[in-house]
């Protein structure tokens, strides 16, 4: 599933990242690399979302939720 | 360099850190308000220089912008790696904020393999240890090979010491240890070396590029780090050295990775206590976030903030008022007592006094503003802004990002204009440009308090807030509608750290509006008085010498030309014309240039208001073309400065002269709009 259909503190890994090229590296960089822990804190209707990743928190919009497919513990 | 080193007597230390580090507190701290302010050759990221003696040692401090990263995606961190790299920095200082170590020890791995002096400053360390954790600076040092000093920019705790580490570790062959509890044998001669050794694969690539590096650049500094930018297929390094035999393959990802794993290797060693809590900023986003509560609470605070700058600023502004009248009447009186000429008498009092003295009054509404404004960016509400924004935003076909430099706006529309550069797309940037001015500045604010205290009475503090929220409609407006005559949809995405909130720093936000009110007066001493000084020139000549009739004069002879124009609008009358001409050199102003043509001394005080609005009634202006007039203010032309900073931003005199045409038309639609439709109510 994607960032985005998490609910609202729920905990997950990231699987993997479908952006563009750069906007991939830049969200690696800020350390969201393969089987790193993220917790969504909020969402809004239009899709948006603040989640909190190695002790920092960052709102991403909706295509970039949308981009980033995560694992919740119980294996969905 | 050596030699240099010791011919130059200052040390160049340069301050770098991730956003929201406490970087700029803790340069603050060393430097106060003695800080020199300029733009980066080329572009316009701002550069901010200070100096500081501790033992005898002179530096040079370097404040630079705040990165995530070294890459060469953005013009920030480009700028910031141009100047590690080169001669100008000797030693950097990464600060990185103690209680976010994992994601700040990205840049400082990046900053260690750039083979020059690094000394990590530890911000923050106070909250760490409010929460119970506690951070092993002796093993981080070990495993980093660099020394570490706890500091606390806000309580000023550490400076000697971080100084002191400066001094003694300028010289990069003065190295720390390294060391690892690796599994022995692999990479061993790396490991003693590098804090940071990548996997076999890529090390192999490394050094096959070192060695392509050693025959063709020779000269080269710091090879590993040229064949790691080689291997993330840095565009800029690659420019700068061709190399034939490359496989453009990137390891980048990887690398990342890598990076990433070699921190969580330090966090387990080096983080005691690790606590994920820090309940108070999830409680109080609970609210500020909240998916309904959100947005009203925003319109709140902002309501609260103008509330605060018309209210306390024109409470305080009457002081200003009276010592103005003080100053001018002690002048007057000065004059006619050395038996000065009527000439200069009128220039001194009718020209630069009422000019430029009638700005200075606005100063306190102008402070309580900015001091608002660096609140709310302190305090860390800002950025939630842009998430509380991001759904509105997305309607019109921007990111919620965009909304900062809007609300920066409201300030001054140079720095907001400037702000746009944080979105990533070339696209969103020149959309944010366009609509920004619409954000009405403080500059804007006398010519709406004046106005709006003449004609609305007790109505005055909303018909002057009125503006705001029309500004702001305008900008929503216009925005989408260029967003439905472009050509296709394109999907805008939000990307934005939501930092702990915290208290705002006193010093911090200080310096912040001293900076500001520093501008206003510089403003205030050139370009108001010599704006006030050439239309009184132009108000008091024509070609056959003084004129005893303003209405004969220059200024009158051009403005006459534009009343047909302006007559739709209600602002047929050559004055005003001119007031608006001159209010392009800077928007105060238009206020000093009322003073000026109709030689209203002390403009803001009670009695100059009566004056002017008597001289405005006998010609039949009313409320109604003082409303109109209001508007046309908010949206036409705006000042030279945020012409010129519009035009270096976009890089497009077509672009800068499109937004002015918009903006006139606007201004003039609107304006004849509300002229008209008010007319036929009142």
């Amino acid at each position: 599933m994607t960032l985005q259909s998490m609910e609202i503190g729920q905990t997950a890994d990231v699987q993997s990242i479908s952006l563009a090229h750069d906007t991939s590296r830049r969200l690696e960089m800020l350390g969201l690399t393969g089987g790193t822990e993220i917790k969504l804190l909020n969402k809004k209707k239009n899709g948006a979302v603040i989640v909190k990743v190695r002790g920092t928190r960052f709102a991403f919009g909706r295509e970039i939720a949308r981009g980033i497919e995560v694992e919740t513990e119980n294996g969905k | 360099m050596e030699n240099n080193e010791t011919e130059r007597r200052e040390l160049r230390v340069a301050f770098i850190g991730n956003p929201n580090c406490g970087k700029t507190t803790l340069f603050n701290a060393y430097t106060g308000a003695n800080l020199k302010v300029a733009n980066w050759p080329g572009v316009t990221v701002e550069k901010k220089e200070g100096s500081y003696k501790f033992q005898g040692q002179e530096f040079k401090l370097i404040d630079l912008p705040g990165i995530y990263s070294l890459t060469s995606y953005t013009m920030e961190e480009r700028v910031s790696r141009m100047c590690i790299l080169s001669d100008e920095v000797d030693v950097i200082v990464d600060v990185a904020d103690a209680s976010a170590l994992e994601r700040n020890l990205y840049l400082t791995l990046q900053l260690i393999e750039l083979g020059k002096p690094v000394v990590m400053a530890l911000n923050m360390m106070d909250i760490v240890e409010e929460r119970g954790m506690e951070i092993d600076l002796h093993r981080m040092q070990e495993m980093l090979g660099i020394p570490v000093i706890p500091v606390s920019a806000r309580k000023k705790t550490g400076l000697e010491q971080l100084m002191h580490a400066v001094l003694h570790h300028r010289d990069a062959s003065a190295r720390h240890r390294i060391e690892h509890h690796h599994k022995v044998g692999e990479n061993a001669q790396l490991h003693a070396e590098y804090a940071l050794v990548y996997s076999d694969g890529i090390e192999e690539e490394i050094a096959r590029l070192e060695n392509v590096f050693e025959d063709r650049y020779p000269d080269m500094t710091n090879r590993r780090w040229h064949a790691i930018k080689y291997l993330e297929n840095d565009s800029d390094v690659m420019g700068e050295f061709p190399v034939e035999s490359f496989d453009p393959e990137s390891f980048e990802s990887r690398m990342i990775n890598e990076k990433y794993d070699f921190i969580e290797e330090v966090i387990a060693e080096v983080l005691v206590n690790r606590d994920e809590k820090s309940a108070m900023t999830d409680r109080i986003d609970r609210v500020l976030t909240h998916r309904i509560w959100g947005v009203p609470v925003f319109l709140g605070i902002m309501a609260l903030v103008f509330a605060l700058t018309f209210t306390v600023g024109d409470w305080l502004k009457g002081y200003f008022e009276a010592a103005l009248e003080v100053f001018s009447d002690g002048v007057s009186g000065l004059l006619s007592a050395v038996g000065a000429g009527e000439l200069i008498t009128s220039l001194l009092v009718d020209g630069i006094i009422a000019g430029v003295g009638g700005i200075l009054t606005f100063l306190p509404n102008i402070v309580i503003l900015f001091i608002a404004l660096a609140v709310l960016e302190d305090s860390g509400y800002m950025s939630r802004v842009a998430y509380v924004m991001d759904g509105l935003m997305g309607k019109i076909g921007l990111s919620g990002r965009a909304f900062i430099p809007m609300l920066l706006g409201f300030g001054c529309t140079v720095p907001a204009v400037m702000a746009s550069r944080a979105l990533e797309d070339k696209r969103d940037r020149l959309r944010t440009m366009f609509v920004t001015p619409f954000m009405s500045c403080s500059a804007r604010l006398p010519v709406y308090v004046l106005l709006s205290q003449m004609f609305f009475g007790k109505w005055a503090g909303i018909a002057a807030f009125s503006m705001y929220v029309i500004g702001l409609f305008m900008a929503i407006l216009v925005a989408l509608i260029v967003s439905k005559c472009s050509k296709k949809y394109e999907e805008h995405t939000l990307l934005i750290e939501l930092p702990e909130y915290k208290t705002p720093n006193p010093h911090t936000i200080f310096i912040y509006v001293w900076d500001k009110v520093k501008d206003y007066l510089t403003k205030a001493g050139t370009t108001i008085f010599l704006a006030s000084i050439v239309l009184w020139f132009l108000l008091n000549f024509n070609q056959h010498g003084l004129v005893s009739d303003m209405g004969e004069s220059f200024a009158a002879g051009i403005a006459k030309f534009l009343v047909p124009v302006m007559k739709p609008t209600g602002l047929g009358y050559w004055q005003i014309i001119v007031a608006l001409i001159s209010g392009i050199a800077a928007k105060e102003v238009v206020v000093s240039s009322m003073s000026v043509l109709y030689g209203v001394a002390n403009i803001s005080s009670a009695e100059g208001m009566a004056a002017l609005s008597g001289a405005l009634g006998s010609v039949g202006f009313t409320a109604v073309n003082a409303y109109a007039m209001m508007i046309f203010v908010l949206l036409y032309i705006p000042c030279v400065a945020t012409l010129a900073t519009i035009k270096r931003e976009s890089g497009s005199v077509k672009f800068m002269l499109g937004t002015m045409a918009m903006q006139l038309l606007t201004a003039w639609i609107m304006s004849a709009l509300v002229f008209n439709i008010a007319s036929l109510i009142f």
